[in-house]
C-alpha cells in the first residue's frame, strides 16, 4: 500500500496543499476566490500544524475509526486499501475523531458530516502531492516494519 | 472447526469477520434472539427522531451473512450451554455442536421496580422493538428516566418530533458516568436551551394512570405525560453462562481472560456481556459501549481461529455527537476520586482548562493519562484516547497536552521515547521522519 510521506527537510510549511485541498477537494466552486467566501467554510484535508509538517488521513491497517463507525459509514476502498467516509449516511456521532489517533478528521457541525483525507479517490491522485511547490510530499511504498509472525 | 455465535450485534459481527479473516471454509452458525439482523443499537435514538428510516439503521449490508458464510438462525433463543459436550440448545428443540463458542448476547435494559411500571406506554429503548414501541405510542408529553447518554439522545429525539420532554435523574448531574459536574453543565444547559425540562436529583417514585402511564410522581412533583422512557442502565445478558457454570464477575458479566476466553475451554464471550481488563481503572470492568465491543468481538475472533492475539484492554469512550449541537467527548474515568481500586503509591491529578466554548480536563494517575474529557474543541481527543490505551508516561507534556493547537506530530518524541509500544507502521513511519 501507498502511503503520503513528507520531506521534512523540504516541507516550509507554505500551506499550498491545505489550500489546494480546500478549494479543489472541499469546496463547492473550486475557485479559490469564490472558496473562502463559502459557508459553511471548506475544510481541508490536510493539515500543516506545529512543525512544518504536512498530515493527513494515514490509512491506518487496523483502523479504530472503522471499528468505532456504528453504522458503516466508514469503509475501505477494497481495492485501494483507503478508508473513506461514506457521507451520505455519516450521522455525525464523532465516534471515529474519539478515536482517531492522529487527530485528523474533522467533525462539522454545520456540514454534520466527519471530513478526512480520502487520498483523492474521485481523481486518482492527490492534490495535496501534486500542488506541493517543493516536492516535499510524495506517494511511497509503505515500508514492511513487521517481523514475520509465523 | 465448527463456530457458534450467540448474538448479533457488534462483538458477533465483528467476530465473524475476524473468523473469516483467517478461516474462510469452516462452518459458521449464528444465533440471534431478535428477528432484525445487522442494525445498530446505538443509533435507535436516531429512529425514534425521523432522521434515518430502518434501512439506514444496518451497519452492514443485508448480503453479509451470505458473504460470510454464516447460517444465521434469527429469532432463534438459545436455551441452553453445554461445556462438557460442547453443545447449545435451542428454544425449538434443536441441539448444535461446536469446537469454539462465542457468548456475545449483549445486555438487557434495567426495568427499575417502581410502582406502575408495567403500564401501558411504558418503555425501555434498547431493542428494535422497544424503539418502534416508542415512536408508535401517540401522545404529545414524555419523561425519560436516567440522564446516560441513551436518555439524553432519547430526550433529544422526542423533543423534535415535538414532544414536551422532561428529563429525570436520580443523581446530581446529567450523564454521571460520562462527565464531570464542570461538563455535565455544559451539557445540561445545551439539553435545556434545546427545549427539554431537566430535573437532577430528583427521583421517580410511582407512576400514575389507568392501564396506561397519565403522570410520574417524584420527591418533589407530579409530571403528567403520555409516555415513559426507562433509561437507567443495561444489565449483562449473563444467565446463560451462569447456567453454564462460568466465572461471573463483580459487575454480572462473564469474566475473560486475554483472549477473551471465558472459564471454560473453548467458550469465548465479548461485548457488553464480557468482564474485561480495562486500562484506565487496571481492574476488571464492564464497558458496554459500541467500539468495546467491536474491538473485544474482533480479538475474540482471532483468538477463536486459532491466531493467538491478545486484547490490550477495554476503556470507556462515549460521544455524544451532534445531538446537543457541540461535541463533547469523554473517556475512561472521569474524576480521580472514581478509581475504586488504588493503592497508597498511586499519585492521582486532574488538569482543567475551560474557556467560552470549551472544555478540557485530563485524569491522570502517576504521570499516564487515564481519563478525558472535551466539550467544544474534540478534533484532537484521539490523541488522548491512543496516550490511554498505551499507558505511556506523560508527566512532562500536561502543558503541550492542554494546549488549543496540540497536532499529532508534537507527540513524536513520546512516542520515540516509547517506541516499543508504538509499532504500527503508521506510527513507525512518521517517528522515522526524524521530527
Amino acid at each position: 500500500m501507498k502511503v503520503l510521506m513528507v520531506d521534512k527537510e523540504k516541507c516550509t510549511g507554505c500551506h499550498q496543499c491545505e489550500l489546494w485541498c480546500g478549494t479543489e477537494i472541499a469546496s463547492i466552486s473550486k475557485e479559490l476566490a469564490a472558496a473562502i467566501h463559502e459557508t459553511p467554510q471548506p475544510v481541508p484535508r490536510v493539515y500543516v500544524e506545529g512543525k512544518p509538517f504536512a498530515l493527513q488521513c494515514r490509512h491506518c491497517e487496523e483502523a479504530p475509526c472503522m471499528d468505532a463507525c456504528p453504522n458503516g459509514t466508514m469503509r475501505r476502498d477494497p481495492e485501494t486499501g483507503m478508508i473513506y467516509v461514506n457521507e451520505p449516511t455519516c450521522i455525525a456521532c464523532w465516534m471515529c475523531v474519539m478515536v482517531c489517533p492522529f487527530g485528523i478528521i474533522t467533525p462539522s457541525s454545520s456540514l454534520k458530516v466527519a471530513i478526512k483525507c480520502d487520498r483523492c479517490r474521485s481523481m486518482g491522485y492527490p492534490i495535496c502531492a501534486e500542488v506541493c511547490p517543493t516536492g516535499a510530499l510524495s506517494l511511497v511504498e509503505r515500508k514492511d516494519y513487521r517481523k514475520k509472525k509465523f | 472447526m465448527r463456530y457458534i455465535i450467540i448474538g448479533g450485534s457488534a462483538a458477533a459481527i465483528s467476530a465473524v469477520e475476524a473468523i473469516r479473516s483467517l478461516d474462510r471454509e469452516s462452518p459458521i452458525d449464528l444465533f440471534s434472539e431478535e428477528d432484525t439482523p445487522l442494525f445498530s443499537r446505538v443509533l435507535l435514538p436516531y429512529y425514534i427522531a425521523e432522521e434515518l428510516s430502518k434501512p439506514l439503521l444496518n451497519f452492514r449490508t443485508a448480503d453479509f451473512f451470505d458473504e460470510n458464510r454464516v447460517t444465521a438462525h434469527m429469532g432463534v433463543k438459545v436455551t441452553g450451554i453445554d461445556p462438557k459436550a460442547k453443545t447449545i440448545d435451542t428454544v425449538d428443540n434443536q441441539s448444535y455442536t461446536y469446537d469454539r463458542l462465542l457468548i456475545a448476547t449483549g445486555g438487557n435494559a434495567i426495568v427499575p421496580s417502581i410502582p406502575g411500571v408495567e403500564m401501558a406506554g411504558i418503555s425501555t429503548l434498547k431493542t428494535m422493538a422497544d424503539a418502534e414501541r416508542i415512536y408508535r405510542t401517540k401522545g404529545n408529553r414524555a419523561v425519560v428516566i436516567g440522564a446516560g447518554s441513551i436518555g439524553v439522545e432519547a430526550c433529544i429525539s422526542l423533543t423534535r418530533r415535538g414532544i414536551k420532554t422532561t428529563l429525570l435523574e436520580q443523581l446530581g448531574q446529567v450523564m454521571p458516568t460520562v462527565f464531570d459536574t464542570e461538563a455535565a453543565a455544559i451539557v445540561q444547559q445545551r439539553i435545556e436551551d434545546l427545549g427539554v425540562e431537566v430535573f437532577t436529583g430528583e427521583k421517580a417514585l410511582r407512576f400514575t394512570g389507568d392501564g396506561s402511564v397519565q403522570g410520574v410522581v417524584t420527591d418533589n412533583r407530579e409530571i403528567p405525560c403520555d409516555m415513559v422512557v426507562l433509561s437507567v442502565g443495561i444489565r449483562p445478558a449473563a444467565e446463560l453462562a451462569v447456567q453454564a457454570g462460568l466465572t461471573i464477575g463483580d459487575m454480572k458479566g462473564i469474566r475473560v481472560d486475554e483472549q477473551m476466553m471465558t472459564s471454560a475451554t473453548d467458550i469465548y464471550a465479548a461485548g457488553d456481556v464480557a468482564e474485561t481488563h480495562d486500562i484506565a481503572r487496571s481492574a476488571y470492568f464492564l464497558n458496554a459501549i459500541w467500539p468495546c465491543a467491536f474491538e473485544q468481538g474482533h480479538f475474540a475472533g482471532l483468538n477463536m481461529a486459532g491466531r493467538k492475539t491478545p486484547y490490550p484492554g477495554s476503556y470507556r469512550r462515549n460521544s455524544i455527537g451532534n445531538f446537543i449541537g457541540i461535541p463533547a467527548i469523554s473517556m475512561g474515568v472521569t474524576q480521580a476520586e472514581s478509581c475504586v481500586i488504588q493503592s497508597d503509591q498511586d499519585e492521582f491529578r486532574e488538569v482543567r482548562v475551560r474557556t467560552k466554548d470549551a472544555y478540557k480536563k485530563l485524569v491522570l494517575r502517576n504521570g499516564k493519562i487515564i481519563g478525558a474529557i472535551l466539550v467544544g474543541q474534540t478534533q484532537k481527543a484521539g490523541l488522548m484516547s491512543i496516550l490511554l490505551r498505551k499507558q505511556v508516561d506523560i508527566a512532562d507534556s500536561i502543558p503541550l497536552l492542554m494546549s488549543e493547537r496540540l497536532s499529532f506530530m508534537d507527540l513524536l518524541p513520546i512516542l520515540r521515547r516509547n517506541a516499543d509500544q508504538f509499532s504500527e507502521p503508521e506510527y513507525k513511519e512518521l517517528i522515522d521522519t526524524g521530527l
